[in-house]
C-alpha cells in the first residue's frame, strides 16, 4: 500500500512542527507584575476588599483540605469575594505552578504550601511566586518569617515516643543514643529520598553540625571521629543512624501508629509530627513527643503563603493571605481557627499558642532556616543515597 | 490512507510532544548533570543500578506471573468444562478494578513481622515467626502485583481465546494430536499476541507501580526505579526523576522489541475467518474437580480477601485495624467534634456526590476516546505490513505512555494546551483536557487491545468487501468493530477502570468545577483521615467492579455467536 506509506511520510514531520512548539518545561518567567501590585502591598484590608469585590473571586491552592474550612470564614467575613479552593500537594503545586506560566495561564492567585527549600529554589528564585506580608504585621511577625515568602504557622517533625510504655518520660536524652545498639532496628522514619520534609530534617542536623558534635561528646565523653568520605557530625550520625537499621517507611501515619500503638512491649521511636499527637485518643495511640533531647529533638518548618506571579485577582489574593494570617483575638480567630491545632504554632507573636502542647520555646526542636537548608539539600540526599 | 496519517498526528501530539518535553529538560545543563548522576557517579548504584535491578524481578515476576495465572484461567473458562465457569470468570477480572494498595494491605494483614512496630499480622500474631523476605521486599511486592494484574491478562486473553474456532482445535485432534498439545500447540499460539500484550502490560504496569514496593519495600530498603522517580520529584530533584523515567522507557521499549521478535515469529494470528465453526469444550474428566479447586481458590484470594480488607478499612474505628472494632461513622456519621476532628461520613459529603458523577462521566468519555484511538493503531498496526518501520513506532508509542510519570504528562498538557492553539480555544481548565490526558495516559490498554483484536480478523474478510465495493468507514463499521468488540470491550473497561482511580495525571490538572473521587481521596489522605479516604477508594473501587461486570455482559450482548 505505496499511498499509505506516503501519507505516512508527509504526516511525520507536520507532527513533530507541532511538537515542537508544545514541548519543553520553562526556563524562566517574565517578570510581569501588575503596575498596581506595589500599592497594592501597602493597602489596608479594607481598601483590599473594595477592589476585591469587583474582581470577584480568588483561587488558592492549598496543600491542606483545611482550606475548606476557610472558605466558609472567608465568604462569610467578605461577602462578595468568592473563595475557590483547590487541594493539591505541594510537590504538584510546584509543578502545576510552573506549567501554567510557561503556558501563560496563571490558574491561581494564591499557593499555600509547605516544601520551603524547593519554593524558593524552583519558584520564588525563578520570579513565579511572589512575598507579601500584610502592613498590619509589621511588628508582630518576626523577620525570619517573613522573607522571601510569608510563614503562616510552623509544623514539626520531631522524635515521639510511646508514653504507654515510657510513662516516667521520653527514652531518649541525646540523638546519638538512636545509633547504639539498644535502639537497633527500632527507630522508625519516613524514607528522606521520599519524602522532603525529613529531607529537611536530615539537611538541618547537618548544618547544625557543630551542636551534634558537642553532644556526642556530652553522651559519650570523647570526642566524635568522622569516617572517611563522611563530611560532618550530622552526616556522621545518618550514617550511624542508617547502620543501626534505622526503619524507613513511606508516610508519616506509618511512623505514628508503630511508635504509638497501646500494649508494644518495647515499641519503637521515631521522627512525626507532633500535632499528630491529637489523634491519639481516636486511634489507639499514646504518642508523645521527646524533649529535653540533646542537641534538638528535630526540625520546624513552615507552611508559606504567596501570590502567584501574573495573578488575576491581586487584591483579593491579597486580602485572603491577611485573612490566613488570623485577626486580633489572640487565637487568630476565624481564619487562623483550622490551623490553630496542639503542635503546629502560629509566627505572630501576639497569638497565643494552642494549650496542650509544649511551647515553643520549650519544645527543643532547629528552627529551619529555608534558604540554607536549600542550599545544603541536595548534597544531603545525595549522601543519603550512598548509605543505601 | 488517511486513517495512518490521522493516528500518527494524534500520537504525535498525545505521546510525542509530552515525552520530548521530558528529553528536553533533561538535556538542559541541569539535566545533563543528572544524567551523569543517575547513570556514573558514585550515586549510580543506589539510585539507579540496583533499583533497576529490583524493578526488572518485579516487573518479569509480575509479568510471568500474570502469564500463568491469567492465562491458565482464561483458558480453563473459556476453553474447558471446568465449573462455576461464570463465577470465576467475574471474580478473576475484578482484582485489576481493586486499588493496588488494598493487596499490599491484605498482605499485611497476613503476614506483617514486628520489623516496622505497632501492629503485627494474623500469623505473627499467632506467635509464628515471619521471616522478613515473606513480610516485605521482592517477594511480597511481586506477589501483590501479581494478585493485582493478572486480571489484566485474563480479561484480553480471555476475548481472544473466545475468537478461536473450534475448527482450529478439531483440526489438531483429528491429526492425533493428544488434549495436552491441542492446548500448547494451537490454543496458545493463536492467542500469544494476547497474551505478550498482556504480558507487555502487566509488566510495564509492576515497574510503574509506586504503592506496593513503597508499603512493602521500603522497611527493609528496598528501592525500585519508582520508588526513586517518586522521591527523586518529590523531594525537588525533578531531573533526576525525568532521567530515571526515560530510562524506564527505554527498557520498556527494549522488553517491548524483544517480544515482539518472540512473536513476530508469525505474519498472522488471524483466527476469525470467514468460515463458520462453533467453538468446543476440552473436557477435563478427572481432572475437573481440581482445576475447579485451584482457580476458585486463587480467585478468592485475589478478589475476595482485598475487597473485604478494603471494605472492612473503611469501617474500622482505628485505621487499619481489624480488632479495635467497627464503626458506620465514615461513611454516615455526622459531624461530631469528639471523633475525626468533627469530620462527617462521606456520604453526607455533597461534593462526593456531585466527584462520582463527574468520575464515571470522565471514566466513560476517556474509555471511549482511548478506544477509538486504540481501534485506529491496531488497524493500522495490523493492515499496513508494508512498512514495518511506522508499524513498529505506533506500537512503541502506543506502548509507553502510563510510564512517563503522571506529573510529567500532566505538566506537559498544561503547557501544550494552557494557551489557545491557532483556531482552538486553550482547553486548559474544561473537562475536555481531562479527557485528552487520560486519552493519552491509558493508550497502553486501548491500544493492546485494539491490536490483538483486529490482528485475529482474517484480511479476507475485508478483502470481499472492498470487492463487493465497500469504503472503508463500512468496512470497520461492518466488520472490523463487530468482531473486535469483545476485545476492545476490554480493552475499554481497563481504561476505565484505569482513568477513575488515577490521581497523579488528574490532579495537576481538575479545577473545582471538575471535582473527582480521586482526588477527594488525596485530600482526606492528606489530612491523615485514612478511613474516609478508604471509604472513597471503596466507592471507587465499586465504580470500577460494576464497570467490569457490566462489560463482561456487554461483550455477551455484542458477539451472542461466540457464548453458547
Amino acid at each position: 500500500m505505496p499511498r499509505t506509506r506516503m501519507a505516512l511520510i508527509v504526516a511525520t514531520p507536520l507532527a513533530l512542527a507541532l511538537t515542537a512548539c508544545g514541548g519543553g518545561t520553562p526556563d524562566s518567567a517574565e517578570p510581569a507584575a501588575p503596575a498596581t501590585a506595589d500599592a497594592l502591598d501597602d493597602a489596608s484590608a479594607d481598601e483590599l476588599y473594595e477592589q476585591a469585590q469587583e474582581e470577584g473571586s480568588v483561587v488558592v491552592y492549598s496543600f491542606t483540605s483545611r482550606i475548606a474550612e476557610v472558605e466558609t470564614a472567608f465568604e462569610a467575613a467578605y461577602p462578595g469575594v468568592d473563595l475557590i479552593g483547590n487541594d493539591i500537594s505541594a510537590t504538584e503545586q510546584i509543578a502545576r505552578i510552573k506549567a501554567e506560566a510557561q503556558a501563560g495561564t496563571p490558574g491561581a492567585d494564591v499557593a499555600y504550601l509547605s516544601d520551603a527549600p524547593v519554593v524558593l529554589t524552583e519558584l520564588v528564585e525563578a520570579g513565579l511566586l511572589h512575598g507579601y506580608v500584610p502592613p498590619r504585621l509589621d511588628d508582630t511577625v518576626p523577620d525570619r518569617y517573613r522573607e522571601p515568602l510569608l510563614a503562616q504557622r510552623l509544623s514539626t517533625k520531631v522524635l515521639m515516643y510511646n508514653e504507654d510504655a515510657h510513662p516516667d518520660g521520653p527514652p531518649v536524652g541525646n540523638l546519638w543514643e538512636l545509633t547504639q545498639p539498644e535502639w537497633t532496628g527500632r527507630v522508625v522514619m519516613v524514607d528522606p529520598a521520599v519524602r522532603g520534609d525529613y529531607l529537611d530534617l536530615a539537611t538541618e542536623l547537618t548544618l547544625r553540625s557543630d551542636d551534634m558534635a558537642a553532644a556526642y561528646q556530652e553522651l559519650t565523653g570523647t570526642e566524635l571521629e568522622l569516617d572517611d568520605g563522611v563530611p560532618d557530625a550530622g552526616s556522621q550520625w545518618l550514617k550511624d543512624l542508617y547502620e543501626n537499621d534505622v526503619v524507613l517507611v513511606d508516610d508519616t501515619d506509618n511512623v505514628n501508629a508503630a511508635v504509638g500503638q497501646i500494649g508494644q512491649d518495647a515499641p519503637p521511636v521515631g521522627f512525626t509530627s507532633y500535632s499528630d499527637r491529637r489523634d491519639n485518643a481516636d486511634e489507639g495511640w499514646a504518642l508523645q513527643v521527646a524533649t529535653d533531647v540533646a542537641p534538638a529533638n528535630g526540625i520546624a518548618f513552615p507552611a508559606l503563603l504567596g501570590i502567584v506571579d501574573g495573578a488575576e485577582h491581586p487584591a483579593a489574593a491579597r486580602l485572603l493571605i491577611d485573612f490566613l494570617m488570623g485577626d486580633d483575638t489572640e487565637t487568630g480567630g476565624a481564619g487562623f481557627e483550622p490551623f490553630y491545632v496542639a503542635g503546629d504554632y502560629p509566627v505572630r507573636t501576639d497569638v497565643v499558642p494552642p494549650a496542650d502542647a509544649v511551647a515553643l520555646d520549650d519544645l527543643g526542636a532547629w528552627i529551619i532556616d529555608p534558604a540554607a537548608v536549600a542550599e545544603r539539600r541536595a548534597e544531603v540526599a545525595d549522601f543519603l543515597l550512598t548509605l543505601g | 490512507m488517511l486513517l495512518g496519517a490521522v493516528t500518527a498526528l494524534v500520537l504525535a501530539v498525545l505521546v510525542v510532544a509530552p515525552l520530548a518535553g521530558l528529553v528536553a529538560t533533561t538535556l538542559r545543563p541541569d539535566g545533563l548533570t543528572a544524567w551523569g548522576d543517575v547513570v556514573a557517579s558514585p550515586l549510580s548504584r543506589n539510585l539507579f543500578y540496583e533499583p533497576l535491578t529490583n524493578s526488572l524481578v518485579i516487573g518479569f515476576a509480575t509479568a510471568a506471573g500474570s502469564m500463568l495465572l491469567g492465562g491458565g484461567l482464561a483458558w480453563l473458562v473459556v476453553m474447558t468444562d471446568v465449573r462455576f465457569k461464570k463465577t470465576i470468570g467475574l471474580l478473576a477480572a475484578i482484582p485489576f478494578a481493586l486499588p493496588s494498595f488494598a493487596l499490599a494491605l491484605a498482605w499485611e494483614t497476613v503476614f506483617r513481622n514486628d520489623r516496622i512496630g505497632g501492629r503485627v499480622g494474623l500469623l505473627h500474631g499467632m506467635g509464628l515467626d515471619i521471616p522478613d523476605w515473606l513480610a516485605w521486599g521482592a517477594l511480597p511486592i511481586s506477589a501483590t502485583l501479581i494478585a493485582h494484574y493478572y486480571s489484566l491478562t485474563f480479561v484480553l486473553v480471555a476475548a481472544a481465546l473466545a475468537g478461536v474456532k473450534g475448527d482450529l482445535l478439531e483440526a489438531g485432534e483429528v491429526a492425533g494430536a493428544s488434549r495436552a498439545r491441542v492446548a500448547v500447540s494451537i490454543a496458545l499460539p493463536v492467542v500469544m499476541p494476547a497474551l505478550v500484550s498482556s504480558a507487555l502490560l502487566a509488566f510495564a504496569e509492576g515497574v510503574s507501580n509506586f504503592a506496593s514496593p513503597a508499603l512493602l519495600g521500603l522497611p527493609v530498603r528496598y528501592q525500585t526505579l519508582s520508588t526513586r522517580l517518586y522521591g527523586s520529584i518529590s523531594t525537588g530533584q525533578v531531573e533526576r526523576g525525568y532521567v530515571l523515567s526515560l530510562l524506564l522507557i527505554a527498557v520498556a521499549a527494549i522488553v517491548l522489541f524483544l517480544s515482539t521478535r518472540l512473536v513476530g515469529g508469525r505474519r498472522s494470528y488471524a483466527t476469525i475467518t470467514g468460515k463458520g465453526g462453533r467453538r468446543r469444550t476440552l473436557e477435563l474428566g478427572r481432572y475437573r474437580p481440581a482445576a475447579t479447586g485451584v482457580a476458585l481458590t486463587a480467585v478468592a484470594l485475589t478478589t475476595v480477601l482485598p475487597a473485604a480488607v478494603l471494605l472492612l478499612s473503611s469501617f474500622a474505628r482505628r485505621t487499619n485495624s481489624f480488632t479495635d472494632g467497627f464503626t458506620l461513622h465514615f461513611w454516615t456519621g455526622a459531624s461530631d467534634p469528639a471523633f475525626a476532628q468533627g469530620q462527617r461520613g462521606v456520604l453526607r459529603n455533597p461534593q462526593v456526590i456531585e466527584a462520582a458523577a463527574t468520575t464515571v462521566l470522565l471514566g466513560l468519555a476517556v474509555a471511549a476516546a482511548a478506544t477509538v484511538l486504540g481501534l485506529a493503531v491496531g488497524y493500522v498496526v495490523t493492515r499496513l505490513r508494508g512498512a514495518p518501520l511506522v508499524t513498529q513506532a505506533l506500537t512503541l508509542l502506543s506502548f509507553l505512555p502510563f510510564l512517563i510519570p503522571g506529573i510529567a504528562l500532566g505538566a506537559a498538557f498544561i503547557a501544550q494546551f494552557g494557551r489557545p492553539i491557532g483556531p482552538l480555544p486553550a482547553l486548559y481548565g474544561t473537562f475536555a483536557i481531562l479527557v485528552i490526558a487520560g486519552a493519552a495516559y491509558t493508550l497502553p490498554f486501548a491500544a493492546q487491545s485494539g491490536r490483538t483484536s483486529v490482528g485475529q480478523i482474517s484480511g479476507e474478510l475485508e478483502e470481499s468487501a472492498v470487492m463487493a465495493g465497500a469504503g472503508m468507514t463500512r468496512r470497520l463499521g461492518r466488520i472490523v468493530v463487530p468482531l473486535a468488540a469483545r476485545g476492545l470491550l476490554a480493552g475499554g473497561v481497563l481504561v476505565f477502570v484505569k482513568m477513575v482511580r488515577d490521581l497523579s495525571l488528574v490532579v495537576l490538572l481538575v479545577t473545582p468545577a471538575t471535582p473527582l473521587l480521586s482526588v477527594v481521596t488525596y485530600r482526606y489522605a492528606s489530612e491523615g483521615f485514612a478511613q474516609f479516604a478508604n471509604a472513597i477508594t471503596v466507592i471507587i473501587a465499586a465504580i470500577s467492579v460494576g464497570a467490569t461486570v457490566l462489560a463482561r455482559r456487554l461483550q455477551g450482548a455484542a458477539q451472542p455467536w461466540v457464548e453458547r
